[in-house]
């Protein structure tokens, strides 16, 4: 059946010579563990892309419902934890694939001549996985999505000259709302899945053109030792693949993808974390600060880019054993220890704001605030109207209960003149807005 | 170039095949679930308040409208709906669905006649719903009501149309 099938197509499009062409490139020294990385990063990609279209039926990319619909996907839409759990942990999975895929090609020397190109178009591709991750985590509006992003962008305005602009760009305006969380959404969804589909193609493509570099000596670079890549490598790729997706399944099994509560711009205890892989460049803004921000957030990043991008512009020679080449793996193996030395550091960094010992009735305070619509006419740290006063403070200029609760009942009596409308809340509302105005300190 | 024996090389196929069509099996459950079930879920029938039972006079049909809070995915909407209803003689209430059991046009009480009349396809139907004319399959469909209070509530309910059997939609 299968067999009549491929006669009838080879007979008209000669579909065996493709077959062949694919399964009989040679591996140079033989098919080996050591080159899996590749398929496998193919392989999270397509689980990305097959997640995260799912996850699209239900999300929708405003401040007004992205919270609930992922809350919806979260915990109500059958296996909605499982396909969220695969494209939240697949991220981190995707991370790490790539600084190993990264290492590898770097010890073995793959990326020297014929293949420079081949390595170019992978900068390019880690580049992209960054932004990934980046616009992804946005997306649920939930606390850390609002203040990891918020951080983030400000990374952006801190580009002298043109930073200002930059930030706008990035956010869609002044500030972090409706428009960042559509733009992230198009960036996320549209020009990064188009952008990776492209460039990955043309890596592999490439590759094909420059032929694999097999293993580093060339004694064993010989026609005899050569295997297929199928399905001698393809074999090994797919049992990694699969030992891959079994420990994903996994994680997004045993610990589902977290959910903060939903983001709140007038918090201002919230102590904002990236994703673990972003804890290096966290930790880098809190070691170059002040004056010399810019060298953590411009300078270093623009650095370390610029020299992974001339890396095979810079090492020439075309000794590619990783034991005569002292300098490469010295450099590499710094790199990789100020990376993991920054993460852990980062990961380990104090928290700035006290862990919140709100209680429960200041808490319900600033829910009745941010519903009653108080925030129209007044502001809390900088957010919100500017027709009454600023209550940022009020806490310490109106220690009283009496007063807040006579105040709001009815402004004039307290405040003669005052164009503050009555509050009109249950009495049980009316203490816990009192107690929510002591608390602002 | 080193070609494998043929067993280890029939091997190592047969093992990329088994292992693709397992991730592939694995995935494809839930991501399809996650598509679909949401989709498959009948809505749960809740109470609506559709008016005082006072302004009900017996065998005077009466269409109501009301607003019912209705959940889809993740948003909660108020959906304005409409019942027909009846108060028998024995003092319960009859509620039918609006829409004609035929293909689901809106009918209308016409109290001259005594009877419910659908404009599109000319069925008719009696104070009890049952048909006395025309292409309607099923009689009127009637809905779960309770009096509380003085108010008369509505399960509302959506059923095909078209079918010999009342089924919800």
């Amino acid at each position: 059946m299968i067999k009549g099938l491929i006669d009838w197509l080879d007979e008209r499009i000669r579909i065996r010579d493709l077959g062949k062409a694919f399964s009989d490139r040679p591996i140079p020294g033989g098919a080996s563990w050591f080159y899996v990385l590749g398929a496998s990063l193919l392989f999270i990609f397509t689980l990305q892309m097959a997640t995260g279209i799912l996850l699209a039926f239900y999300y929708v990319p405003t401040p007004d419902h992205a919270y609930a619909s992922v809350k919806f996907i979260q915990h109500e839409a059958p296996f909605g934890s499982f396909v969220r759990g695969l494209h939240h942990w697949g991220a981190s999975f995707m991370m790490v694939l790539v600084a190993l895929h990264l290492l590898r090609v770097l010890i073995f020397g793959s990326y020297k001549k014929p293949r420079e190109v081949v390595w170019l178009v992978g900068v390019g591709l880690i580049a992209l996985v960054g932004g990934f991750a980046f616009t992804g985590y946005l997306l649920p509006w939930d606390q850390k999505a609002y203040w990891a992003t918020v951080v983030g962008t400000n990374v952006a305005g801190t580009v002298p000259v043109v930073g200002g602009v930059l930030l706008r760009i990035v956010r869609g305006g002044t500030e972090l709302g409706a428009l960042s969380l559509s733009r992230f959404f198009a960036i996320h969804t549209y020009i990064l899945p188009w952008s990776l589909a492209l460039l990955a193609g043309l890596h592999v493509f490439l590759l094909e053109r420059a032929g694999a570099g097999g293993i580093w000596n060339a004694a064993d670079r010989v026609p005899y030792k050569a295997e297929p890549l199928f399905p001698n490598q393809i074999f090994r790729d797919t049992v990694f693949i699969l030992a891959v997706f079994l420990s994903l399944a996994s994680l997004a099994v045993l610990f589902p993808a977290p959910l903060e509560p939903q983001a709140d711009p007038t918090d201002s205890t919230y102590n904002p974390r990236p994703e673990w892989y972003f804890y290096f460049v966290f930790q880098m803004l809190r070691v170059f600060e002040g004056k010399l921000e810019l060298i953590g957030t411009v300078i270093l990043p623009g650095v370390a880019g610029a020299v992974l991008m001339l890396i095979p512009f810079l090492d020439r020679s075309p000794e590619r054993n990783p034991a005569k080449r002292k300098l490469m793996m010295g450099a590499a193996a710094a790199a990789v220890i100020s990376v993991i030395g920054l993460t852990i550091a980062g990961a380990r960094a104090p928290i700035v704001n006290e862990p919140a010992v709100t209680s429960p009735s200041v808490l319900a305070g600033r829910a009745v605030f941010g519903r009653s619509g108080c925030s129209s006419c007044h502001s809390i740290n900088g957010r919100g109207g500017t027709i009454g006063p600023d209550l940022t403070h009020v806490g310490s200029r109106r220690p009283e209960v009496d007063w807040h609760l006579r105040h709001f009942r009815d402004p004039r009596s307290v405040v003669p003149g005052s164009l503050m409308p009555k509050v009109d809340l249950s009495e049980k509302e009316l203490r816990e807005l009192t107690d929510y105005m002591l608390s602002l300190k | 170039m080193n070609i494998e024996s043929e067993g280890r090389r029939n091997f190592m196929i047969r093992a990329i095949i088994g292992i693709a069509a397992f991730i592939g099996g694995v995935v494809t459950v839930p991501l399809a679930g996650f598509g679909i079930l949401p989709v498959l879920r009948k809505k749960a029938a809740a109470w609506s308040d559709a008016g005082s039972l006072r302004d009900l006079q017996v065998n005077e049909p009466q269409e109501r409208r009301f607003l019912e809070t209705v959940k889809q995915g993740w948003q909660e909407e108020k959906v304005e709906r409409a019942v027909w209803l009846v108060r028998t003689a024995e003092g319960g209430v009859r509620a039918f669905s609006p829409s004609c059991p035929h293909l689901g046009c809106g009918y209308r009480w016409f109290s001259a006649d005594r009877q419910f009349k659908c404009p599109c396809h000319a069925s008719v139907f009696d104070i009890d719903g049952k048909v006395l004319a025309g292409p309607s399959p099923r009689a009127l469909d009637a809905l779960e009501t309770k009096v509380e209070d003085g108010k008369v509530f509505v399960k509302f309910e959506v059923f095909q149309v078209g079918t010999a059997g009342k089924v919800a939609a």
